[in-house]
């Protein structure tokens, strides 16, 4: 199995005032092509950060991340942006979907983005709402939807550019427990029918029973990792 | 990202922000109509004041007047000095004329006054004054010049609208001439000698240098008997195109000494007149276009309010994907678009506020029947205003430049956001 992405002795602390606070102190962990991870930790173990550092969103002060074998650090910021928009899609716990747009429109958004033909890239994102079960909500905007169906345009919205890798920050934090199982389901699914590669911190045990590997993150450091019950 | 879409995405965004997008837009709208309104009144302005000073003076008709403002007199023309003038290149006719200064008219018991007496060549006369010197309200130059014919012109023969007219073709008329004569001692005696009137002038244009409602002509040999002299007090130039005037009005210095004439030019008065009225005009457009600095300082305090508030839509776009430089141009579209629609309102405002503004203005200064200060041909004075393209299309330039050079900043604050700390505000 080879290395999807690659996080080598990634270190990063930040500065509150006057106090600097550690978020990560040398964190290395490969994840597989087709692998479904959970990073789990309690909060403010540097869990999110990790996934920003991951995704290219924030830059670590030492080590390196290694996307398909390339090296976050060897790209300015419009490199970057292009690697997030092509082979990287976020899911967050608040959702983050443009309030002002349609579900679809949310959806298209990265295509947008990518130069895709309008034609084209609307066809898509429908399939891809069709794929997270809102094809009757497509022409609805974010206020109008209930925090599962948010939930999922937004992986719809992170799945619609094909990207290599799923990176999601608490996605079922802001849910209650039946509407976050339902997304748990939907990740599993996606991870097992299109093979999607899938990153997820969490806290939810819930989603420790479904993934593949469980990370687990203590003040900044990898403590221990685990297999889960996943299929690999 | 494609500029469309930018485009189309910033219009939504519009859209969804109505109240904020009317009072922005709003600003640009009154700032292009001043420009506009200010601009086409001032053209306007210009062009009622140019045409009235063309109906004035004939604008390929030069005067040449013996002596300098300065320098003092000279000795008037003589006929080959005049006849020199005539060889000019460009030069389509020369007339010399003689000036009595002002006579009294007498026809049995009326009594009028002509300020001044001009005795001319008839013909060479009519040469150079085509538009003025052949409107005859009744009467006309006869074929056969008598030493005694007279034409009026139409105020001195009628003073007072009301009344009947002074005088009529084939009345005899007396006119009292003062003659300053320097034996023994110089003195002026006044003699009275008697016309008849050929014709009476047709009212002729606005007043000028040469007003000739108030002047009678009679031939100029008769002059020179009254007179006993064979010489010109000025010679009216007719030049074959009024571009050429400038270097005719040379020509014509150079046939003579240094300082020994004057010739006055009336494309050279409008020239600086205009030129005056074009800093009267960049002074107007200057004060209209504080309004658009203003319009958009208003645009850059309202975007750079937009972009916090927006903050986490600008992380949001980034963490998607979104470069710098795509957050930057949707930024700047949104700016661009207000100050599109600015102009795109601001230009007809502009016009429609001018012709109001010119309606207002021209009642104003309308004609009131003023006995001591009307002027003789008092005309209703209207501006027009004037549509010029070139305006509309510097309003437009300038409106959509200031839009995007103030929202330069707020939207290169937005470009340069962070998506980690975008993504965390509230």
């Amino acid at each position: 199995m080879t290395a999807l992405l690659e996080a080598k002795g990634l270190k990063k602390t930040y500065r509150m005032g006057k106090v600097l606070v550690p978020a990560l102190q040398g964190i290395t962990f490969d994840v597989a092509e087709g692998e479904f991870l959970a990073v789990f930790g309690p909060s403010g173990s540097g869990k999110s950060t990790l996934l920003h550092v991951l995704g290219g969103l924030d830059r670590p002060d030492e080590g390196e991340v290694f996307v398909d074998g390339v090296g976050f650090s060897t790209l300015n910021d419009n490199a970057l942006a292009e690697v997030r928009l092509r082979r990287i899609g976020f899911v967050f716990q608040f959702f983050n979907l443009l309030p002002r747009l349609t579900a679809l429109r949310n959806v298209e958004l990265p295509l947008t983005l990518a130069d895709f033909p309008e034609k084209e890239s609307i066809k898509k994102a429908e399939d891809m709402l069709k794929l997270v079960g809102l094809e009757d909500r497509m022409s609805h905007r974010p206020s109008e939807m209930s925090g599962g169906e948010q939930q999922r345009v937004a992986i719809a919205r992170a799945l619609v550019n094909d990207p290599k890798i799923v990176l999601a920050d608490e996605p079922t934090g802001n849910l209650d427990t039946s509407t976050g199982g339902e997304i748990v389901q939907l990740m599993k699914r996606l991870n097992e029918e299109k093979g999607q590669t899938l990153v997820v911190v969490t806290h939810d045990p819930a989603i420790a029973e479904t993934v593949d590997r469980i990370i687990y993150l203590e003040d900044g450091r990898v403590q221990r990792i685990k297999k889960g019950h996943g299929r690999l | 990202m494609r500029i469309k879409r930018v485009f189309s995405m910033a219009w939504e965004s519009m859209r969804q922000r109505k109240l904020r997008a009317f009072l922005t837009t709003l600003g640009v709208v009154i700032g292009i109509t001043a420009i506009i309104a200010l601009a086409s009144l001032g053209e306007g302005f210009r062009v009622s004041i140019t045409e009235r000073m063309e109906q004035g003076f004939e604008l390929d008709v030069l005067t040449v007047i013996p002596g300098t403002l300065f320098a003092g007199m000279r000795a008037p023309f003589t006929d080959s000095e005049v006849a020199n003038i005539r060889k000019v290149s460009n030069v389509s006719a020369a007339t010399p004329v003689m000036q009595m200064g002002s006579v009294e008219l007498y026809n049995e018991d009326k009594k009028v006054t002509a300020f001044v007496a001009a005795a001319v060549n008839f013909t060479e006369f009519q040469e150079v004054f085509p538009d003025r010197f052949t409107n005859f309200e009744k009467g006309k130059i006869p074929e056969k010049i008598e030493n005694d014919t007279l034409i009026i012109g139409y105020k001195v023969n009628h003073p007072n609208e009301t009344e009947p007219a002074f005088a009529n073709p084939n009345d005899n008329v007396t006119m009292t001439v003062s003659i300053p004569t320097a034996t023994p001692f110089p003195q002026i005696r006044f003699e009275n000698y008697s016309f008849t009137v050929a014709g009476t002038l047709e009212k002729t244009g606005t007043a000028g240098l040469t007003n000739f409602n108030y002047w009678v002509f009679m031939p100029l040999e008769t002059a020179r008997k009254i007179f006993d002299t064979n010489s010109s007090d000025l010679v009216f130039v007719k030049v074959s195109n009024a571009d050429f005037s400038e270097n005719v009005a040379e020509k014509i210095e150079a046939l003579f000494p240094p300082y020994q004439l004057t010739v006055l030019v009336p494309l050279s008065f409008i020239q600086q007149v205009n030129s005056i009225l074009n800093m009267v005009e960049i002074f107007l457009t200057s004060i209209a276009s504080i309004a658009l600095l203003v319009a958009g300082i208003g645009i850059m305090n309202i975007m750079t309010v937009s972009v916090m508030e927006r903050t986490r839509e600008i992380g949001i776009l980034k963490a998607v994907g979104a470069k710098s430089r795509t957050v930057l141009t949707m930024f700047l579209a949104e700016a661009a678009l207000v100050g599109v629609l600015g102009s795109l309102i601001g230009v007809p405002t502009g016009y429609g506020l001018a012709h109001v503004l010119s309606y207002v203005l021209s009642s104003f200064v309308s004609p009131q029947q003023n006995h001591v200060f009307q002027a003789p041909e008092a005309e209703q004075a209207t501006i027009t205003p004037v549509f010029s393209w070139s305006w509309v299309i510097i309003a437009v330039v300038f409106g959509i430049a200031i839009c995007i050079l103030f929202g330069l900043y707020p939207a290169r604050k937005a470009a340069k956001l962070d998506p980690v700390e975008a993504l965390r505000y509230e």
